[in-house]
């Protein structure tokens, strides 16, 4: 079985908050978070700079060990892209690189469509604040299952705000009436340990969502898995992962480096 | 006398809906954690998130609060297995008592009471 992941937890500057909070999620149960770091772009400022990512040893001193297991939690870094504009998203940028994951909330119709069949992108994240523009259609969420990129619903809202209640399980549940429940993930928004909750409790929130009970359980591990490795197979050129015998080793089409990936100019 | 016949079969028995309750130990975790709840105001806590996430449907559901320790905050509270979903789904989603942030953990779930009597989560092999 797939270990449980929860793959969104908001990034702050303060460095108790972040600490406590991988310690909670390791108590908890989860075995790989990534921390994310949100990027809105506005048309005001044309050139606005991509946040870095902070190494992990800067955060925390020494990573907690997952309760059950042996081994300490893996935090990775991701980046979400909230897009209202075209031009906000830039395919291949170099910023990108330096990210395990990146993410793309859309906020119309026409950027969905967009980010589920071109972005070169592994999740999207439907919005919880706010009732949803636009419907979801069958075609571009079928494109995007195909391409295997996963829908994100976070849940901390939920916690926060009755409101918020509403609109998380009305969108959720529109989404996983277009998609039949498949490549779903759900995760926290976290910003305090105490909006955390553990991985069974959320798979019994997918439940309310409308996923059945195998998809509820994979929303909260295989599916997150399967993000992870699509990610993996994003970053290299040739699009597959080798694993070395003696040491862990992406695949590279030619040389030493990884190639690159460049924008078409022909 | 009968002789005792030495092959044993595998037997294997299947409880389909083999028990009517469920029954969940929770551990109530406070922003501030000197506060506490007496058993009253926390089933009424309780009552009020199913209310808040279920409506009055939520509100009726009958479930019994059967041990509390208010030292710890834990309680082991018994529903009926048709409305597991709705009381943990509440549980989860309550946030906040008397305007302080709060996290319902949910430590185990079982529809043996005896099962919840070990738990391996917190075996300490050292």
């Amino acid at each position: 079985m797939a270990v449980f992941m929860d793959l969104n937890l908001m990034f702050s500057a303060d460095r108790t908050r972040i600490s406590k909070l991988l310690e909670t999620a390791a108590h908890l149960g989860f075995s790989t978070v990534a921390i994310n770091y949100t990027f809105e772009p506005t048309s005001l400022l044309p050139l606005q700079e991509i946040p870095v990512p902070k190494p992990i040893n800067e955060l925390i001193d020494q990573l907690p060990v997952v309760q059950g297991r042996s081994r300490p939690i893996r935090v990775l870094n991701r980046l979400t892209v909230v897009v209202s504009d075209p031009s906000h998203y830039r395919p291949n940028a170099p910023e990108y690189r330096r990210f395990d994951l990146l993410a793309v909330q859309p906020t119309s119709e026409k950027l969905f469509h967009a980010a589920c069949m071109l972005y070169d992108i592994d999740i999207i994240c439907i919005s919880v604040t706010e009732k949803l523009p636009f419907f979801f259609k069958r075609a571009p969420i079928n494109g995007a299952i195909d391409r295997g990129v996963v829908f994100e619903v976070s849940y901390s809202a939920a916690i926060r705000d009755s409101t918020m209640r509403r609109y998380t399980i009305a969108n959720a549940a529109s989404l996983t009436d277009s998609c039949k429940g498949k490549n779903v993930i759900l995760s926290s928004a976290a910003e305090k340990a105490l909006e955390l909750r553990g991985p069974y409790d959320i798979t019994n929130l997918g439940l309310l969502f409308g996923l059945s009970d195998g998809d509820a359980k994979e929303a909260v591990s295989s599916t997150c898995r399967a993000a992870l490795l699509h990610a993996e197979t994003r970053k290299t050129a040739s699009g597959i992962v080798i694993r070395d015998s003696d040491k862990n080793a992406t695949s590279t089409c030619a040389g030493d480096t990884p190639a690159a990936k460049r924008v078409k100019t022909t | 006398m009968k002789a005792i016949n030495k092959e044993e079969t595998f037997h294997r028995v299947v409880l389909k809906n083999a028990s009517p309750h469920h029954y969940m130990k929770v551990h109530l975790e406070l922003e501030d954690n000197s506060n506490r709840l007496s058993a009253v105001e926390l089933k009424h806590f309780i009552i009020t998130g199913l209310k808040n996430l279920h409506g009055e449907v939520g509100a009726a559901l009958n479930f019994d609060v059967l041990k509390y320790d208010e030292g710890s905050l834990t309680a082991l509270l018994r529903v009926h297995s048709s409305g597991l979903v709705k009381l943990w789904s509440s549980l989860t989603l309550l946030g906040s008592y008397q305007n302080q942030s709060c996290a319902f953990r949910v430590l185990q779930v079982s529809p043996f009471l005896l099962a919840l009597t070990g738990n391996s989560r917190e075996l300490q092999l050292h």
